[in-house]
């Protein structure tokens, strides 16, 4: 599984998960690779082991440490740095909210989601109702495709930049 | 022990987050009914789960709900409340809204209006401090017309001084003289400066305090006329004015029992002057000649209450509770009042750790794995959107130690095993400011963040390690681990 990394200045790192080893119920072994630029930049292995309820990450499968799971989080954080994440596949533009990823031009509640994943979309289909400015603004498909992830729900007040759907262009 | 009653009342807690969960626990200690509230802009409000009954004040701006002082009365009236707790921020230190509330018959969980008044208002209370014998900053009463009365001023408050614009402000019109050459040199000058930036070139003459340190006595006061001290803070390590560590005791102060007991014996006798009856904080600035002054007098609780709580053992809040309803607070006499070890707490807030700007975000992953005796006010929890309408500030980590470098110590795990994803956090900043030899001396002023420069420390660079443990903690929920 392939998971890319992009921040507001489109630095791009991607992160392949080449091998998973599962060792018992509770353990997991996987080998991770970044890729930037084509470049390999580094290669590790982690150990992930559930326990009471929690679960704990390795590198040694000796030494472990406490993780604060997320269960499929659109950020991923570098102390100053972040980064959206995108697991399995790159939305087909990231530049404006016209095409497979819609964004947040401004920030805005979101008042009624169209949509739901699979659903297959045509271009210029309005996916969700954004309310911005007071004002509701349509956000349409700049695409064909299919909905691969909803990332937000009824309600939700968003900041601008935020990724709230993702479609694959046929 | 004296007797303690109170009990039955119902407590309305116009605050939200962590602080808003601090004073609910006291209530329901006490046998109170807390009210909380809640805003359409939190609907997840945490602070709720542990109130009794939860109150939706309408509106989307502060000012509707927050800060609606008539909306406020009507919620009272409607739900027969007893007492009002404001917490710290909003309303708890606006004179209009604890009047309002004692005309109404109901019980304001602070100190009377009138030291609400005269403490919320600089001048006002700079004079009053004076007029008690506290000492002030020293300077000029007016502005200063001529060199040689700014020299004769210098010559009385012993140099350096400050000549600064009565207009002033941001660092401009302002300058540092040593000596009477100095004013000489520069009087003219920085008259021009200001007439040119503010249309004003008057002048005030103050004493220019070197390597200030921030330090505050922490009051607790019943409607007895019973009025303690819980001994000092020092809170130094400031970025735009506003603290991020504090510690209680003051490193500044040490060992030095004397100067310890004429800071806080200053802040009761200030506190008793004006009647006061609740918890409160008197701040002072303290030179690195150890000569103090008055700076303001906060007339509520404060963000860094915990660690006196830590090292005293006193529950602050609930003091605060039962002080307001005229309950006994169970404390014979100033001496009883004892400290040991000491308690170090670090503001957690949702901001860059480099630039210090605040940075909203929602929370991701949320985990603890502290040291014992760590305490962790927060009101954080997996999905949190931190908006930029409330303040930035998420938590609140407080550890106490027999000693401070234990405390040190144990703040560095705290740091280690509090485990925030999905939003930038100044907990980097905080691992540094904790590992900085002058920080670990205890020799540091509110000039800490501008000379340490401790922010450009924080190493930047891509933490794989820790990336892939994220994203295998994603794969391995996937597969159902």
């Amino acid at each position: 599984m392939r998971t890319y990394l992009i921040d507001n200045d489109k630095n791009e790192y991607i992160v392949d998960l080449t091998k998973t080893i599962t060792h018992s119920a509770e353990m997991v072994e996987f080998e991770f690779r970044t890729i930037k630029d084509q470049k390999e930049l580094n290669k590790e292995t982690i150990f992930v082991r559930k326990l009471a309820d929690q679960y704990f990450a390795s590198t040694d499968g000796v030494r472990w440490n406490k993780l604060a799971r997320q269960d499929s989080p659109g950020i991923m954080l570098n102390v100053d740095k972040v980064f959206k994440l995108y697991r399995g596949y790159k939305p087909s533009s990231l530049g404006g909210g016209d095409e497979g990823g819609l964004f947040t031009q401004m920030p805005g509640k979101v008042v009624k989601i169209n949509c739901k994943v699979g659903d297959k979309v045509e271009k210029g289909q309005t996916l969700l109702i954004l309310e911005a400015m007071k004002m509701e603004n349509e956000i349409k498909v700049g695409t064909k495709g299919t909905v691969k992830a909803i990332h937000v729900k009824t309600g939700d007040a968003l900041d601008n930049g935020v990724l709230m759907i993702e479609v694959e262009a046929e | 022990m004296s007797k303690i009653t109170s009990g039955n009342k119902r407590i309305l807690i116009i605050n939200r987050g962590e602080i808003a969960a601090r004073i609910a626990k006291a209530c329901r200690e006490l046998g109170h009914t807390a009210v909380g509230v809640w805003t359409d802009n939190e609907v997840q409000a945490k602070h709720l789960e542990v109130c009794d009954e939860w109150v939706r004040l309408p509106g989307s701006t502060n000012a509707e709900t927050y800060l609606n002082i008539p909306n406020i009365l009507e919620v009272c009236k409607k739900y027969q409340i007893d007492g009002v707790h404001p917490g710290y921020g909003f309303l708890s230190e606006n004179t209009e809204f604890s009047q309002a509330l004692v005309d109404n018959g109901i019980v304001w969980i602070g100190p009377h209006p009138e030291a609400v008044r005269v403490m919320g208002d600089k001048a006002v209370s700079k004079e009053f401090a004076k007029k008690v014998g506290m000492p002030v900053v020293p300077g000029s009463t007016g502005p200063v017309k001529t060199v040689e009365e700014a020299i004769k001023i210098g010559n009385e408050i012993k140099y350096p001084i400050l000549l600064k614009a009565v207009a002033g402000g941001g660092g401009r019109g302002m300058r540092t003289c040593f000596n009477e050459q100095d004013v000489r040199d520069n009087f003219e000058a920085v008259g021009r400066e200001a007439a040119s930036a503010f249309k004003n070139g008057d002048l005030l003459v103050e004493k220019f305090i070197v390597n200030p340190h921030h330090i505050e006595v922490q009051i607790l006061a019943d409607r007895k006329g019973n009025v303690f001290h819980f001994f000092e803070r020092e809170c130094s390590i400031q970025r735009r004015h506003q603290k991020i560590v504090e510690e209680a005791p003051s490193p500044f102060i040490g060992d030095d029992e004397d100067l310890r007991q004429r800071v806080c014996m200053s802040a009761v006798k200030l506190a008793k002057a004006i009647n006061y009856d609740s918890a409160g904080t008197v701040e002072l600035i303290m030179g690195e000649d150890k000569e103090f002054y008055f700076l303001e007098m906060n007339t509520r609780i404060q963000v860094e209450h915990p660690i006196t709580e830590e090292i005293t053992g006193i529950d602050l809040i609930v003091c605060m509770i039962q002080s307001a309803f005229g309950d006994d607070l169970g404390i014979p006499s100033q001496e009883w009042i004892t400290r040991t070890g000491h308690a170090i707490e670090c503001r957690i807030c949702a901001e860059d750790p480099i630039t210090m700007l605040p940075a909203p975000g929602t929370v991701t992953g949320c985990e603890t794995n502290f040291p014992q005796g760590t305490r962790f006010d927060n009101c954080l929890y997996k999905g949190l959107q931190v908006t930029p309408d409330f303040d930035p500030m998420v938590g609140k980590l407080v550890v106490k130690g027999i000693l401070r470098e234990v405390a040190i110590r144990k703040m560095r795990a705290a740091l280690d095993g509090l485990l925030l994803e999905g939003l930038k956090t100044n907990i980097p900043l905080h691992k540094v400011i904790m590992r900085n030899e002058v920080f670990i001396k205890g020799k540091y002023s509110t000039n800490f963040i501008a000379l340490e420069k401790p922010q450009e420390q924080v190493v930047t660079d891509m933490n794989f390690t820790s990336i892939y443990k994220q994203i295998a903690g994603i794969e391995a929920r996937r597969m159902g681990l």
